[in-house]
């Protein structure tokens, strides 16, 4: 039937010799693999209705009044220490923090009313901003791109949604955080990265076989593996094995797709395009980000940072275990400016841009008045998020806060309509129902929520 | 007695119409009032069955036309007061029916609760997407489903000054012109002006709109028409609605209705009720009207060569059995022979004990010869402390145990405590009374621990209903549920059986759980505290003094409640085939049957003449034929899930997986403050981090669910058994089954027989045996060096052993 050595080359039932499994991978009957982004590229000429997108969730919640809704009118313990600067979109300011966007501000716009009732912990926040909605009665509401996942499904080999680096984890309130399928079943959960990208020996978990199982032995086992499992009758009526076999076939294909490895092989991005993004966790993560998309990901979610304690994030309380507000300026401001820019610049050149959206916004924004340890604290009353690529217009601003940044003064925008915006760009009808917990229809805007129409 | 002859006796059908096989249903009618019309349809019967919907082919008369008018489709309509006789002719067949028509001349104005309320949502305008949404729509909101009259009255007849209703000109109304498309209205055109629901309406206004009153007589019964029926793949039923007032009356309320099937590939319904057959198999058509829900069974058997035979020669063993046949005979679905032995062992050993039969009890079972080997080996099972452990395991699920909000002593202590109730096989009504009662202190009484997960009398409601009786009333928290009958009255009657506890800190690091003297949630809605009641028992008075909570635990245990021992029966049923007999298990809606109803009633009445015994319902569902049968199909029940012809194939729980890796390749899975050689089964605490527990969909232990755990396959879990640590690091451990095995002197062909024997509970067949060998020969072929050759081998004999612990017959249950 099937012959193998484990030193030499391997012979497969189909006849071939192969050298190299993940050579094998683009000839394999499992893998229809995309012979590289030079076709890629080739075939975006091809008219494509699909909008991707990209979340870069800001967690610990910026300050709107540090960033994107400055008030220098205010009194200092209010305005803050930074100063707004001009961007090339007259009457749009930001924070000095903020150079390189302030150049790119005619492809963003900004949303300066967005708010939230529920508690002000940063779990309801990621909740309510990843799939517009709180999770009450049990029923845990899947996360945006779970729901273009399961209404979209995968392009290629690459899987429909990727999670990085890693998922959100504990900011106190205990609660989840809305970033998996929910109720519409593991099967539409996100690939999650598991992993560092900036990290020197960068490499996806479980992606690839550990380096002592060879690709000689990597093709026995698969091999085998076929060879044993046979068709035993009891399987075939049972959708559970029928989604086994695929998922082990989707792995494969994952494996020893050229796609998917390039898309994850960052070593290949130049440095410059490594200096340009910064070499900081979230600048290689917006770095992959790109490459993910250009590779048939369609969702992708950034996690910029993945808890708020003993580490420096936008969660800036002003003291320990938190951070202090200069962090801004010297590191989270920068860190964000230099991979946001770079990624809305390179999807520009390619064209990318206006076929992906670009997220960029916290679970809340901070209290107005600095704290006495001088910092501020959460609020979810009011903040600013940011918006860019796919049908969204850039250089707009939508909505106000009043003069100190504490309430929508025009044009409150919820959470619901938020991720409403965000369906409407992706093209998913807000009508969409999905079958909840106990076959229950649960739509996945509520009736009457509407999108951001401005932005359109 | 048959469903049909229970319907016969209700509805006075003379089933001298039996004779002649063809049926008018309902048999009679009281048409009270001059609004009243009422629906008739026509069926052939055969054997005790009705076998097809006749209405459109039968002419229909009516004996005395100054008493009732009949159309073509079988509508009667009063003319005036009397009796007379409708006969339906149908070949050279005739069935009759008695109408009798009341109070012809009263003039008895449109009810706004009877009435106006199902048309608005018959018409969906209080459906929750709609003006029945918490926030209503562009200023208009209604109760979901029309369950608060009151307030949608006056919704309707003082807000937007009035607009809604204009009096003195009905047709001006918005209530009218919107949903009638005279002017635009966002959610379209929802009747038309010279439609029934548009008269109603305007009618309702024309009589100076009646309020809805106290003493209105209101639905208390809905009833499917017909019951049951046996059909063909084509076919076609009308199913009507027959509603029952108060006051006695009866009317037809089938246009008013809402309908909805439980399987569509057997039968898919339309808005009118119309019911086409799609497939075989069999499948309830739920109606809904007014909060109440009836059912319409719609059987169609597969033609079955031979059946008689086939089921005459099945294998009984217990009442189980014979019940299961004779569900299966009624729909023509072919039961599948006995599994082997290694088959039997195997699941048996999974099921009950969530850990894989070691090899050394695989020998001796397949080499033992005893006749009743079979059940002393369930014996054996339900005595092991892996059966207490999967168990405890299993209700800790149930209960959230957990140190994600539990201090680690509180946790181990209500562990524990469900651990020795496990043990000592405490019946389950006591089980349940030790967690809903429990009071003191947390680490001496762990069951007190369920006060600290669940603090309020909402969760408390919420988690209770759905861990003893397998039910969400989530939905009635805000208000009625929109499907069932439970509403927001009794809701907040059970809550404040759950709203006199008080939790204080002890002195050493415990919480000290006591009854309160007072303490009541109010009413949101009403404003008013709804007296202790659970669910559809008697209310307590609210002054009644005493724990509270005793009421609801002596409820649960009433014969009077039917939901407690279906909830456990259903939950225990579900481990051993994979499926409860009501599915999900914890959805126990009266609109989400059991798919078979007999079985589950004599579940239940056996498990309460065992004094709520777990343990024995184990047994008896173990030592059953049913539970016996391959899980290899035989021609005719391959597509079947739900009937238990098969047993259908079930991938294993993460912990279970976990622990058969663990054992298949004897390295145990290190878990952080544990000792080792600590089995994933034995873990009291969901909260021990494990990637492949989490991948592989390990309950998180946060909200009482059974959609918590998930045996969903998915690309990161081939991805972790194909590249990641857990397993591969289990093949090259150093002091492993693999390791032992190449350290020894075994043959290859011993080898590949402890392998399979190991994982699979089974030897090698030959071709198996001989295409194996023949791959751990190849891999050390012409190599020289001893040392390589080892290597080489141990490699081949990793690979093999991946490839089977990889597969489907090892990952699932079979």
């Amino acid at each position: 039937m099937f012959r193998v050595d484990a030193d030499r080359p391997a012979h497969f039932c189909d006849g071939l010799t192969r050298r190299d499994f993940l050579h094998a991978g683009s000839l394999s009957l499992l893998g229809l693999s995309l012979p590289g982004l030079q076709s890629l590229k080739a075939q975006a000429a091809v008219p494509d209705s699909d909008v991707n997108c990209i979340m870069l969730f800001l967690v610990g919640g910026p300050s709107q009044l540090d960033t994107w809704d400055m008030k220098p009118a205010a009194p200092s313990e209010i305005r803050g220490p930074f100063r707004p600067i001009d961007t090339n979109v007259p009457g749009i300011q930001v924070s000095e923090i903020f150079p390189r966007l302030a150049k790119i501000m005619d492809k963003v716009s900004v949303v300066r009313s967005c708010n939230h009732q529920a508690t002000a912990v940063h779990d309801t926040g990621h909740q309510m901003m990843q799939t517009g909605r709180l999770f009450t009665g049990g029923i845990e509401h899947p996360h945006i791109g779970c729901v273009l996942a399961k209404v979209k499904g995968a392009k290629g080999d690459a899987p429909p949604h990727v999670l990085m680096p890693r998922p959100i984890g504990n900011t106190g309130g205990g609660m989840p955080h809305g970033q998996s399928a929910g109720y519409l079943g593991k099967t539409f959960d996100p690939f999650v990265l598991n992993a560092d990208p900036s990290a020197k020996d960068f490499k996806v978990p479980d992606l690839l076989p550990p380096e002592y199982i060879s690709a000689v032995r990597e093709q026995r086992r698969k091999s085998l593996r076929a060879a044993i499992d046979g068709s035993v009758k009891a399987f075939e009526s049972s959708s559970d094995a029928r989604l086994l076999d695929a998922n082990f076939q989707q792995a494969y294909r994952l494996m020893s797709s050229k796609a998917a490895r390039e898309a994850f092989d960052l070593s290949s991005e130049p440095d410059s395009a490594k200096d340009r993004y910064g070499r900081t966790r979230f600048g290689m993560s917006c770095l992959l980000a790109r490459r993910l998309i250009e590779r048939g990901v369609r969702f992708v979610t950034v996690n910029m940072f993945e808890t708020v304690f003993n580490e420096i994030t936008w969660d800036i309380h002003g003291s320990a275990p938190f951070s202090p507000i200069e962090c801004y300026k010297n590191e989270v401001g920068p860190n964000f400016d230099n991979a946001y820019s770079a990624l809305i610049e390179d999807l520009s050149k390619t064209g990318l841009l206006s076929k992906t959206m670009v997220l960029a916004f916290g679970e809340f924004g901070r209290t107005p008045k600095i704290n006495p340890a001088g910092g501020r604290d959460h609020h979810p009353g009011c903040w600013s998020s940011l918006m860019a690529g796919g049908p969204i217009k850039g250089g707009q601003v939508v909505g106000a806060s009043d003069e100190i940044g504490y309430a929508p003064k025009d044009r409150p925008v919820s959470t619901a309509e938020i991720a409403a915006t965000v369906y409407q760009g992706l093209g998913i009808p807000l009508e969409t129902e999905m079958i909840g917990p106990q076959s229950r229809p649960l739509r996945i805007v509520d009736h009457g929520v509407e999108p951001i129409r401005e932005l359109f | 007695m048959s469903r049909i002859s229970v319907f016969a006796l209700l509805l006075g059908v003379a089933f001298s119409a039996r004779a002649d096989d063809l049926s008018i249903l309902p048999s009679s009618a009281v048409l009270d009032g001059p609004k009243v019309s009422q629906r008739f349809l026509v069926e052939t019967a055969s054997g005790g069955f009705f076998t097809g919907d006749q209405t459109a082919n039968a002419r229909f008369s009516i004996d005395d036309p100054r008493i009732a008018t009949v159309s073509v489709d079988g509508t009667v309509s009063p003319v005036g007061d009397g009796a007379t006789v409708l006969r339906a002719k149908f070949g050279d067949r005739i069935a009759t029916s008695t109408i009798t028509v009341k109070n012809f001349a009263s003039n008895e104005p449109w009810s706004f609760k009877n009435h106006v309320l199902p048309v608005l949502t018959r018409a969906g305008c209080n459906m929750g997407s709609c003006h029945g949404a918490a926030a209503g729509k562009n200023g208009f909101r209604l109760t979901l489903r029309g369950y608060g009259p009151e307030v949608d009255y006056d919704v309707l007849s003082r807000q937007a000054l009035g607009r809604r209703i204009n009096k003195t000109a009905p047709e001006e109304s918005l209530m009218l012109l919107k949903p009638s498309g005279a002017i635009e209205h966002g959610g379209g055109v929802r009747f038309s002006e010279d439609s029934l629901e548009y008269r109603v309406l305007a009618e309702w206004i024309a009589s100076a709109m009646p309020r809805p009153r106290e003493d209105e007589p209101g639905v208390v019964k809905v009833t499917a028409v017909p019951p049951a029926v046996r059909f063909r793949p084509g076919q076609t039923q009308q199913v009507t609605v027959q509603a029952t007032y108060s006051d006695g009356r009866t009317a037809d309320v089938t246009r008013w209705a809402k309908f909805g099937s439980t399987d569509e590939t057997v039968a898919k319904v339309d808005e009118s009720g119309q019911v086409k057959v799609e497939g075989r198999g069999e499948a309830a058509i739920t109606v809904w009207f007014a909060s109440l829900v009836d059912r319409s069974t719609i059987s169609v058997p597969s033609e079955l060569k031979d059946g008689s035979r086939i089921f005459a020669e099945a294998v009984r063993r217990n009442p189980i059995d014979e019940i299961n046949l004779k569900k299966l005979a009624s729909i023509g679905i072919p039961p599948s022979p006995e599994c082997t032995d290694s088959a039997f062992l195997r699941r048996a050993y999974l099921d009950a004990t969530g850990t894989l039969p070691p090899i050394e009890v695989v020998t001796a079972f397949l080499a033992d010869v005893s006749p009743d080997k079979r059940v002393k080996l369930v014996d054996r099972l339900l005595q092991t402390s892996e059966y207490i452990d999967y168990w405890a395991y299993k209700w800790s699920d149930l209960l959230l145990v957990s140190s994600k909000k539990l201090p680690p002593n509180a946790m181990w202590s209500f562990y524990r405590s469900i651990r020795n109730a496990v043990e000592t096989n405490v019946p389950w009504d006591e089980f349940a009374r030790r967690v809903i009662t429990a009071r003191g202190s947390t680490l001496s009484n762990g069951a007190a621990n369920y006060f600290v997960l669940h603090r309020d009398p909402i969760d408390l409601t919420e988690s209770s209903s759905m861990a003893f009786l397998g039910m969400s009333l989530t939905c009635a928290r805000c208000h009625n549920h929109p499907m069932e009958k439970w509403t927001q009255d009794q809701y907040y009657g059970m809550a404040n059986l759950f709203s006199r506890v008080t939790l204080k800190d002890g002195e050493r690091g415990e919480v000290i759980v006591s009854p309160a003297p007072d303490g009541d949630i109010v009413h949101p809605r009403k404003g008013i505290v709804m007296a202790p009641q659970a669910l559809d028992a008697k209310p307590a008075p609210i002054e009644s003094r005493g724990d509270r909570r005793e009421l609801f635990a002596s409820w649960l245990a009433s014969p009077e409640n039917p939901y407690f021992d279906r909830a456990i029966v259903n939950r225990v049923w579900r481990n051993f085939f994979g499926r409860g007999l009501i599915e999900p298990e914890d959805d126990l809606r009266a609109t989400n049957p059991p798919s078979d109803e007999a079985l589950m009633n004599w579940l239940v009445g056996d498990f309460r003449a065992h004094n709520r015994d777990v343990k024995s319902l184990v047994r008896t569902i173990m030592t059953s034929a049913t539970y016996a049968r391959s899980s290899d199909p035989v021609p005719g029940n391959e597509a079947d899930t739900k009937f238990l012809s098969h047993y259908v194939v079930k991938r294993l729980p993460a912990e279970v997986l976990l622990d058969a890796l663990s054992r298949a390749t004897d390295v145990p899975t290190p878990f952080g403050g544990y000792p080792s050689g600590w089995r994933s089964i034995q873990l009291p605490d969901a909260q021990v981090a494990n990637a492949f527990l989490s991948s592989f969909g390990r309950p998180e232990r946060v909200s009482t669910c059974s959609c918590e755990r998930s045996a969903e396959p998915s690309v990161a879990q081939a991805l972790n058994l194909a590249n990641g640590e857990t397993l591969n690091q289990k093949l090259r451990d150093e002091k492993g089954a693999i390791a032992r095995l190449v350290a020894s002197t075994a043959s290859d062909a011993v080898v590949v027989e402890t392998l399979y024997k190991s994982a699979l509970s089974r030897p090698p067949d030959e071709a198996e045996r001989n295409r194996l060998t023949g791959v751990l020969a190849e891999a050390t072929a012409g190599l020289k060096d001893a040392k390589e050759t080892a290597a080489a081998r141990r490699q081949a004999i990793e690979d093999l052993y991946w490839a089977i612990l990889t597969g489907k017959e090892f990952l699932f249950n079979h």
